[in-house]
């Protein structure tokens, strides 16, 4: 029998093929080991321009296209390398300091490896998608190398050879090869190739092969603003030396568990796995929410907590039940505790401080002195973290931390920085630059939590500007909301009509454009919007059928018609996924041209618009609902106040002004459906902030106004949203995109309910929308018409947020929007600032034959995850928008000191929280803030009152209407300008 | 874990440093069993296949045939579109063996993906072997998956074609096939998208592909499959990038069978025929 063997002699090929075999370890813990092969190759090119072989042998693509080259001919040079340099950085280098290759200033030419690509994949996606972006960008000047591919710097695994180790050969190998190579161009100026690493090892070894290598810091300090990056790079670089000079140093932190031992704790039920969130009045205290258990688990006290920060995924340990503990009633702020802590000494100071250990204390008593085992919460320890959630933050150094000597000189010093969300603790920074940095807007990231460090350490990214000015607290907030406020770029302006504002309808109907439109200009159509809205999305008519029906129309922005699916645009649109309207600015989804302008329905001009028309009888019953791309021009843009004098005025009898009656009227009835079958009307304390509109500052804050005529568009925006979803549903049973709103779980409404029962005899019952809705209108006190609206803002906040979500993912019942009371719904009426709409509009079209079905819009996958990523942006959106009233209306306050009417909202045992819906704002009022000598209190859970005795005689209680005098303060923690409140 | 096809725009290389139009390295030999009528051991990279020919001989029961030796696998495809009487018929019975893949896998009686590749390419020999020359009998044609890398059906066409040369069958010509894709999702709608010659495992996996087998070096396509989603704009490059490997593929075979038939005639093991003339035997 023949000998099945492969022969590799007799293969020209065989020294080109070798493998890749490595281990890996699936989900469900199975371990598999994979075999690869890999082709050798000599044609992959260096992507110098000074190479000109490797130019002759560049690869092309299957069109004929070669790969341009990437490497400047001329590169910069260092104080070391006056003949420029070409860098190539190690995987540890671009894992610690991926800020200082984003440098504008520096880092150009820079050859990623193969190898390190892969290792930073493995260990982090962002990171390797933030690289990924950075080789894309045109003058960066980044290049990848295939270097396991080429035959000259491939590397095999030596016996007894770590992973690591022969990585870092490779990466020596390659950097030796590039060395060599471009000694054979015979250029005038040959640059150096510098390896950028921080192991010791490694740039040992590579000194002694005879290459150029430097620790980030060696090559920064030869830079010339060296001083200014040298902050960005991380702290963990000198941790090996830190460690050295201090053996004695004491671990404050227990260990984390290791990855496996979670994993199979977690499979075996014995441990649990969660988001760690931090609650906003109190920084050692934090709560899971894990699928074992109905309620929260409670994470209390620093060492529980275990160095995880908000939003991370961690896996607990239950602590035994007599353990258990009632969730705080006291406000902890990290800044009062730990106000006088030394950023240098590290440890010294026992781990729980005298001053924590107090706060903690009273827990403590109050937990033992009653005996209501009954109220007491489980708790947990955190045994480890699965996933960070470190981002960027924004923050401001702490004044209090910074010494003398290091306001003056350019010595290295360490330094707090108080992070603007409250939930992060303080971020240890080590830098040169105390002295311009103080008072300033900066963002920093934290780097690592050592056990032994009691604060997590971190390095500077960049300083947006003066605290309180404009332009740094905008920039921080977008920041801090992760909104992509740069720009548009080029690629996705290219993508306009190239008339620009000048492009209009086409006059002639056999155009391609009005293929399939429907010519709706005769109609009396009007769109009614805030005052100076820019943006119009949606404009309305209804006329008078023969038959005594009613046809009513909603036509909204054809915007998909300029924003073709996968193009540059719709890309950068699906990232923003919306648009944020901050007090004194809009971030755009779509660039302005369409926004304000091609797709913004203003009068008196065509626009193509996607309509959909009804048949109504007067009772506001639909008989028949009709879906059409259409060309209108709508008669008039009115602002609510406007449209809302028009139909009082009895004296206006044109065509316009009766439509919008009928409007009127069948909006009500509409709405009274609505309200029939079970609809909330929720409540959010909401605040106009108005501006001189020449300095654009601002002057007054007032409480919005609700008009009969916002209704009107609601109720037809909302009927419009219900019959599209209905629609591509229809048409899409697994891939409509749909929006949903969970019912909330009945515990969430546990402590008001118990609330309104014991302070005003009040029964709220959740079995369903319906009963919520009456039980909310019985919520009234005559006394206080307030109150309901009271309620009604702490009923919203029980609630779950509704979602963006892929029909296929859920199934019917679970598509029910609670608040709205709708059996399927999805928002398809703001498509020029909301993402979500301008999918819908796509499947629209497609479901009623306008256009073919886009892949991108039946992929499930792909519709998941953009729903993903559009319900946090939604979100942050929101958030934004809140933070930046809460900003103006500070600005606003400033100097000024007003008396108002306020409710008590929450009470703790040391300070409760009052609301004044004056201007929409809630502040904690400490009982320190009471008297300046803190008054005696007593708390009584039970009956939620307050009472103090002493230097100042109050008993506060929930509900209660209290009388506070509001004035303006800087919030030393937070650097933000807030309101301070006084009880009267 | 190396990179994903993703990195294919980075440098234009694949994710085995392949370029769109490579073949990998195929391998293969015939009368590797001495005993059976035809045979034949094919790799192409690490796909490993073996096929074994018994026949044309007469159609005995169908259990005691060498078809349904296979154990795991009952039964065989029997392909041919002719009735019984006119001409042979091919039976194609496909051992996938469970240590084939990373996961140890027993594949299921009766499994329906076995089925349709055995069903495919016993339809795929049938049009090339001149059946009608053995009417009353039948061609047992056995295939033994010992490693899997993607391009599988590729990989059993090529041996079976082989085995059937060394089983000395009559046929048109070589049935050669090869797989083509495209370097991004069905999703992604890139436009730009290039072809890709020959998937591997993970190509496989995360790109769409078909299997494509032409009729010698003609344009004749004697099997196309495609089990993915694909922009039928991406088909046309798609195919004539496989259509192209399938002739590469049909050199390599064509040399395998002329360096057999040299080293055979040297040997002595068979005498120079009239049909051997133009080949340079010294």
């Amino acid at each position: 029998m023949a000998s099945l063997k492969r022969s590799f002699d007799g293969d020209p090929f065989a020294a080109n093929i070798s493998s890749k075999v490595y281990v890996r370890s699936t989900k469900s813990g199975k371990v598999q080991k994979i075999v690869r092969e890999v082709y050798l190759r000599q044609d992959i090119p260096c992507s110098s321009r000074l190479c000109h072989g490797c130019l002759n042998t560049a690869p092309k693509d299957a069109a004929g296209q070669a790969i341009h080259f990437v490497l400047s001919d001329a590169p910069a040079g260092t104080s070391v390398f006056p003949q420029g340099h070409y860098l190539v950085p190690d995987t540890n280098a671009l894992l610690n300091a991926m800020d200082l290759f984003e440098q504008s200033s520096a880092f150009y030419d820079v050859i990623i490896l193969q190898i390190v690509l892969e290792e930073l994949r493995n260990r982090s996606l962002p990171l390797y998608n933030r690289l990924i972006g950075l080789t894309k960008s045109e003058d960066k000047r980044f290049y990848v190398f295939f270097n396991e591919f080429r035959l000259e710097t491939h590397v095999a695994r030596l016996d007894g050879e770590s992973v690591n180790d022969r990585n870092d050969r490779a990466v020596r190998k390659a950097v030796a090869w590039y060395a060599q190579h471009l000694a054979r161009t015979k250029a005038r100026k040959i640059p150096a190739v510098v390896m950028l690493s921080n192991d010791r090892d490694n740039l040992r070894k590579a000194r002694d092969e005879g290459l150029h290598a430097c620790s980030l810091t060696e090559y920064v300090k030869q830079l010339k603003d060296g001083d200014r990056l040298l902050d960005l790079i991380p702290e963990t670089e000198d941790r090996d030396a830190a460690k050295d000079k201090r053996p004695g140093e004491q671990n404050l932190y227990p260990e984390y568990f290791t990855m496996s031992k979670m994993m199979t704790g977690v499979k075996s039920g014995l441990l649990h796995q969660g988001i760690f969130n931090v609650s906003p009045y109190n920084y050692l205290e934090g709560s899971i929410r894990v699928p074992a258990f109905p309620k929260a688990l409670l994470v209390l006290g620093r060492e529980n907590i275990n160095r995880a920060v908000d939003g991370d995924l961690v896996v607990v340990e239950v602590l035994p039940k007599d353990q258990w503990k009632e969730p705080s009633s006291q406000v902890i702020e990290e800044e009062a505790v730990t106000k006088n802590e030394n950023p240098d000494a590290e440890g010294n100071e026992g781990f729980v401080s005298e001053k924590e250990r107090k706060a903690l204390q009273e827990d403590v008593k109050r937990t033992q002195s009653k005996t209501t085992e009954g109220h007491a919460q489980p708790t947990a320890k955190i045994v480890g973290v699965v996933k960070r959630n470190w981002r960027q933050y924004v923050g401001h150094i702490d004044q209090s931390s910074v010494s003398q000597s290091g306001q003056q000189g350019r010595k290295q010093d360490s330094v707090f920085v108080i992070p603007m969300d409250k939930k992060i603790p303080k971020i240890r920074l080590r830098t040169r630059q105390v002295a311009e940095l103080l008072g300033k807007r900066i963002l920093v990231t934290i780097d690592a939590w050592d056990r032994g460090s009691r604060h997590p350490s971190g390095h500077f990214v960049r300083s947006l500007g003066e605290l309180e000015t404009k332009a740094a607290e905008t920039e921080a907030l977008l920041l801090e909301y992760d909104v992509q406020y740069r720009p548009f770029p080029k690629t996705v302006l290219d993508c306009l009509p190239k008339e620009g504002h000048d492009w209009k309808v086409p006059a002639s109907i056999e155009d391609p454009g009005w293929k399939d439109r429907e010519d709706l200009r005769d109609l009396l159509i009007c769109s009614i919007d805030p005052i100076g809205c820019q943006d119009i999305d949606d404009a309305l008519h209804s006329r008078p059928l023969p038959n005594g029906n009613i046809e009513v129309g909603v036509h909204i922005a054809d915007v998909s018609h300029f924003v073709k699916p996968n193009n540059a645009m719709d890309n950068e649109a699906s990232i923003r996924g919306t648009t944020v309207y901050l007090v004194d600015k809009r971030i755009d989804m779509l660039p302005m041209l369409l926004g304000t302008d091609l797709c913004s329905l203003k009068p008196y001009v065509e626009r193509y618009a996607f309509s959909v028309l009804w048949e109504m009888t007067p009772d506001a019953d639909i008989v028949g609902a009709r879906f059409t791309k259409s060309v209108i021009k709508s008669r008039e843009a009115f602002s609510y106040e406007q449209a809302q004098l028009r139909v009082d005025d009895g004296s206006q009898q044109d065509d316009l002004t009766r439509s919008i009656r009928t409007l009127l009227a069948l909006s009500r009835k509409l709405r009274q459906k609505r309200m029939d079958a079970g609809a909330l009307s929720l409540s959010s304390p909401e605040v106009k902030v108005q501006m001189e509109s020449e300095t654009s500052d601002p002057i007054d804050v007032k409480t919005k106004e609700h008009l009969d005529t916002m209704s009107l568009v609601e109720e037809f925006m909302l009927l419009a949203n219900t019959s599209v979803a209905a629609k591509i549903y229809d048409a899409f049973p697994q891939t409509a995109i749909l929006r949903r709103h969970a019912a909330p779980p009945k515990t969430n409404f546990d402590e008001l309910s118990n609330q309104l029962k014991v302070k005003k005899g009040l029964e709220l019952s959740v079995e369903s929308s319906k009963a919520l809705a009456d039980s909310l209108d019985a919520c009234v006190d005559n006394s206080d018409p307030f109150f309901n609206t009271l309620v009604r803002i702490m009923a919203t906040r029980c609630m779950m947020s509704a979602e963006y979500f892929c029909s296929g993912t859920q199934a019917y019942p679970e598509f029910r929007h609670y608040g709205l009371a709708s059996e399927i719904y999805t928002h398809f009426t703001s498509p020029i600032r909301r993402y979500a709409d301008l999918v819908a509009h796509r499947q629209l079209a497609a479901a009623i034959d306008y256009e073919a079905v886009h892949p991108s819009v039946r992929s499930r996958g792909r519709l998941e995850a953009v729903c993903k990523n559009i319900n946090v942006r939604h979100r942050n959106a929101q958030l934004a928008g809140r933070a930046s009233i809460a900003y103006y209306v500070g600005q606003a306050l400033r100097g000024k000191a007003t008396e108002e009417d306020g409710f008590v909202m929450k009470i703790f045992s040391n300070g409760f929280v009052v609301l004044v819906p004056r201007f929409g704002i809630e502040s904690l009022i400490r009982l320190r803030d009471l008297a300046d000598t803190e008054p005696q209190a007593t708390y009584d859970a039970e009956s939620y009152t307050l009472k103090t005795t002493g230097s100042r005689e109050v008993t506060v209680e929930l509900f209660q209407k209290v009388r506070v005098r509001v004035t303006d303060q800087k919030d030393e923690t937070t650097g933000k300008r807030g309101v301070k409140m006084e009880l009267v | 874990m190396p990179l994903d096809t993703s990195a294919y725009s980075l440098a234009l290389l694949r994710v085995d440093g392949r370029r769109w139009n490579e073949l990998r390295r195929i391998h293969a030999q015939i009368r590797t069993q001495a005993a059976a009528d035809g045979s034949s051991y094919l790799e192409i990279g690490h796909t490993k296949v073996m096929c074994v020919v018994t026949g044309p001989s007469e159609p005995g029961s169908r259990r005691g045939a060498i078809g349904s030796t296979g154990g795991g696998v009952g039964g065989g495809a029997v392909g041919g579109g002719a009735a019984q009487s006119k001409g042979a018929e091919v039976a194609v019975s496909i051992v996938i063996a469970g240590f084939s893949s990373v996961d140890r896998k027993r594949t299921a009686r009766g499994d329906k993906r076995i089925l349709e590749l055995q069903s495919t390419i016993s339809n795929a020999l049938a049009a090339s072997l001149h059946t009608h020359l053995f009417p009353h009998s039948a061609i047992n044609i056995s295939l033994h998956v010992l490693s899997q890398d993607g391009s599988l059906l590729a990989a059993l066409i090529n041996a079976a074609t082989l085995a059937c040369v060394d089983a000395g069958i009559p046929m048109t010509d070589y049935v050669a096939a090869c797989t083509a894709g495209s370097t991004s999702t069905y999703a992604a709608n890139d436009e730009a998208a290039d072809p890709l010659l020959d998937l591997n495992h993970q190509e496989e996996q995360e790109l769409p592909g078909l299997t494509v087998a032409t009729l010698g070096g003609s344009d004749r396509v004697a099997v196309l499959v495609c089990e993915s989603r694909v922009q039928v704009s991406r088909l046309e490059g798609m195919l004539a990038v496989g259509v192209d490997g399938c002739k590469q593929v049909r050199e390599i075979l064509d040399r395998v069978v002329r360096e057999k038939g040299r080293r055979m005639v040297q040997e002595g093991t068979v005498e120079k025929g009239v049909g051997l003339n133009d080949m340079d035997v010294d």
